[in-house]
């Protein structure tokens, strides 16, 4: 079930690049975060589990005040990055999101070319001084999407033609043309099949040299296939956190155990 | 009043098929419950279907040979009773079709008469004019006729009478037949494993077909109609004229110039500015609708402009001609006297007022439309717009309206249609004087309008004058036909690339 290998040669620093305290969400009067506090560290692929509506996504899109779109949401807590509180007033939330990237549960590739499609952050944030720099920027970007070699030959084609997995792994390419610190994946597989699962997993887990990886998933196997720290959700309450290792195979809450051996969900 | 005998059975037939229609309902119900042994599992479909197969079959088989029959007996006896008017009882200056109204004006009042108690039914049979006043009698039971009876035209309107009272009997027996027949056949098929469901549902698919092709023939016939008197127009008036001249000036003496360009030039004119009114404005209304306000806002602002759409066009033709109007010559007129001094406008009506005010119109059908669609974008494709650190207009601008694109020109172009086919507004606010000028503030007029002006008073349709608003009719009609083709086009094309 483990991919050994990976986490123990990789995992060579641990900095802590996010540090959730006390953090609660409501959404009006559903109070769908309970006091959750967490730290993440940098270079490692971090699992959210649980069953659904245990808050993990939601916890996830505070992490780059993605909830802010939603009118009705409120988040009390703090949650720092490198230190620095983003609910603080002095943070624009535009900001922040171009240093977290997030990839969506489905493939959401915008109506607009390839090229287009990984030119637009860059171009928003005005990383590229000239067409050839910008050029650059998109062909890494893809590279790093580990989908360079099947769309190089046709930027200029509308990126809602190519098919799911590599949709979602052009979005994956979107999300790291900004280059980001920090990278939040709601679910990135569920609406792919296994052979494209696989692929973005593989890349996901090329990902964690360069970025902290928060990835949300319903599928514990995955869970333990791409990330080397797992935390478990139940119920808005972040029921224990540690080694992926050690979650599934000798978890401390009994909550947990209920969970990966398939009692609760 | 004249039909009211006619009526009166009919009626009761149409009465005594329904009737026949519940009985057959009820009995084929309940002879399928009989079938079954009263437990409706055993059937293959729920009872209410045999009694609803048993309807239809007794129903729609007798209305259907009842229209036909009401459409086609008229006919027949006309035909048959127009061989006894001699050619030489049609005085100069009429026609047979004159005559048999005549005709039919005697028959009637014989019939109203006999109902009266003035005339026995037998002597509404033998009566002659040599022994008769008739039109005394008839003016008695207050039928007026225009002149005396004349022999023929009373035999004629005696044998009208006669041959209607058959067909009526003759009526009433097949209709009762075919109903008969259809509940007999439809009874007899009710068993135990036929397929009442089935029917019920091919019934109803065949009723939704009838209406889809309805529609459609509709709007066939009502290009054929077109199209023929604009042929007989181009019989009379060359069609060079008509489309390449540049002077409309309709004579009803005869030798008129009529070319569409200068009402083309006019309508296109007044599209344009309405146009370039109600897109912006139509379009930011829609986006912030959709996209900033909140809630209680939008449930505000979205019935109030759609408000705008229901007002009657004429209320906007007034508008145009008391409000707006005389607004720009304020504005743009009486030299000293006007706001800004110049002297460029005199009457109310001209192509900007006309503009402006259609604009006004189109404004809640650009918005509703083009929220519509903005809606219509996926809400993943804004998340990723945020999650890249786009701001709102950003994303607005950069993914949600290239997005909604072809929609939203799908709208503009529908629009367009709108105002190139609108009368009213025009009618009062753009003015009747046809040429082709730039000056926005001159009165032209449009095709729409010169339809109307063509059309209403006294007509002859022998006269190119008349029958050129046929042209005009068809061509406007081609070009709003055209310009919603390219749309559902432009829709459809980008469609299949984004989704």
């Amino acid at each position: 079930m483990k991919d050994n290998v990976i986490s123990e040669t990789d995992v060579t620093t641990d900095k802590i690049k996010i540090a959730a305290r006390d953090v609660q969400v409501y959404y009006g009067d559903n109070h769908a975060i309970k006091d959750v506090s967490v730290d993440i560290q940098d270079k490692t692929v971090t699992a959210f589990i649980g069953p659904s509506g245990c808050g993990k996504s939601t916890f996830l899109r505070c992490i780059n005040r993605m909830n802010d779109t939603i009118d009705i949401c409120r988040v009390q807590g703090d949650i720092l990055i490198d230190g620095e509180d983003i609910y603080d007033s002095k943070v624009d939330p535009v900001q922040l999101r171009a240093k977290v990237g997030m990839v969506f549960q489905k493939p959401n590739p915008f109506p607009k070319s390839i090229y287009d499609n990984v030119a637009y952050g860059p171009r928003i944030h005005g990383l590229a001084r000239n067409k050839a720099e910008l050029d650059d920027i998109v062909e890494r970007a893809l590279k790093r999407g580990a989908i360079w070699n099947e769309v190089k030959d046709r930027l200029h084609a509308p990126g809602t033609g190519l098919s799911g997995g590599q949709q979602q792994r052009l979005c994956i390419a979107r999300a790291v043309a900004t280059e980001p610190e920090v990278l939040l994946m709601d679910e990135p597989c569920s609406a792919l099949d296994p052979i494209a699962t696989a692929q973005v997993e593989e890349l996901i887990d090329e990902l964690r040299q360069s970025y902290a990886v928060v990835i949300v998933t319903h599928s514990m196997q995955q869970a333990a296939r791409v990330s080397q720290k797992t935390a478990f959700f139940h119920l808005g309450h972040l029921v224990e956190y540690g080694e992926t290792d050690k979650i599934f195979t000798a978890p401390e809450d009994p909550r947990t155990e209920s969970y990966i051996t398939g009692r609760i969900g | 009043m004249g039909n009211f005998l006619n009526v009166a059975p009919t009626t009761l037939l149409v009465i005594g098929v329904l009737m026949l229609t519940a009985l057959a309902y009820v009995t084929a119900r309940r002879r399928a419950m009989t079938a079954a042994g009263g437990d409706a599992r055993k059937l293959h479909s729920l009872p209410g279907y045999y009694g609803y197969n048993a309807a239809m079959l007794t129903a729609i088989p007798a209305f259907f040979v009842l229209v036909i029959w009401l459409l086609v007996q008229p006919m027949l006896i006309q035909n048959a009773v127009i061989e006894m008017i001699p050619q030489d009882a049609i005085s100069d200056g009429s026609s047979v079709n004159l005559v048999m109204s005549d005709v039919r004006r005697v028959a009637n009042g014989l019939t109203t008469a006999v109902d009266a108690g003035a005339l026995s039914a037998d002597a509404a049979r033998d009566i002659s004019v040599t022994d008769t006043d008739v039109r005394g009698l008839l003016a008695d039971n207050g039928v007026a006729l225009g002149s005396d009876v004349n022999a023929d035209v009373l035999a004629a309107a005696q044998r009208y009478r006669s041959m209607q009272t058959t067909g009526q009997w003759l009526m009433i027996a097949v209709i009762a037949a075919v109903a008969l027949g259809g509940a007999f056949v439809a009874l007899r098929a009710t068993t135990v494993d036929f397929r009442a469901r089935n029917m019920v549902e091919r019934f109803v698919l065949g009723l939704l077909m009838i209406a889809a092709s309805l529609a459609i023939l509709t709007t066939v016939g009502i290009v054929f109609s077109m199209l023929f008197e604009s042929i007989n127009f181009f019989k009379l008036h060359p069609w060079q004229d008509f489309f390449l001249g540049d002077t409309w000036a309709p004579n009803f003496r005869g030798d008129s110039d009529l070319s569409i360009l200068p009402l083309l030039w006019g309508t296109l004119y007044i599209s344009i500015i309405a146009l370039f009114v109600a897109v912006p404005i139509g379009l930011f209304a829609a986006i912030y609708l959709s996209e900033y306000a909140n809630n209680k806002v939008r449930a505000l602002a979205k019935p109030l402009l759609e408000i705008l759409a229901g007002i009657p066009t004429i209320v906007y033709g007034l508008f145009a001609l008391l409000t707006v109007g005389p607004f720009l010559v304020d504005l743009f007129g009486r030299g000293e006297d006007g706001i800004l001094g110049v002297d460029w406008m005199s009457g109310a009506t001209s192509v900007l007022t006309a503009g402006l005010v259609m604009g006004i119109m189109l404004i809640p059908f650009v918005s509703s439309l083009s929220d519509d669609i903005i809606n219509a974008v996926p809400q993943s494709m804004r998340d990723g717009s945020f999650g890249l650190g786009a701001t709102h207009s950003e994303t607005i601008r950069q993914v949600v309206l290239p997005a909604a694109l072809p929609g939203i020109v799908g709208a503009i172009l529908l629009a367009a249609s709108r105002a190139i086919g609108e009368t009213m507004i025009v009618v009062l606010g753009a003015g009747a004087i046809a040429r082709i000028s730039p000056n926005p503030l001159e009165a032209m007029t449009t095709i729409t309008t010169r339809i109307v002006s063509q059309l209403t008073g006294d007509t002859d349709f022998a006269s190119p004058e008349t029958l050129v608003a046929f042209a005009l009719g068809l061509t406007l009609f081609v070009l709003t036909l055209g310009l919603n083709v390219l749309a559902l086009y432009i829709v459809r094309k980008y469609r299949e690339q984004y989704e």
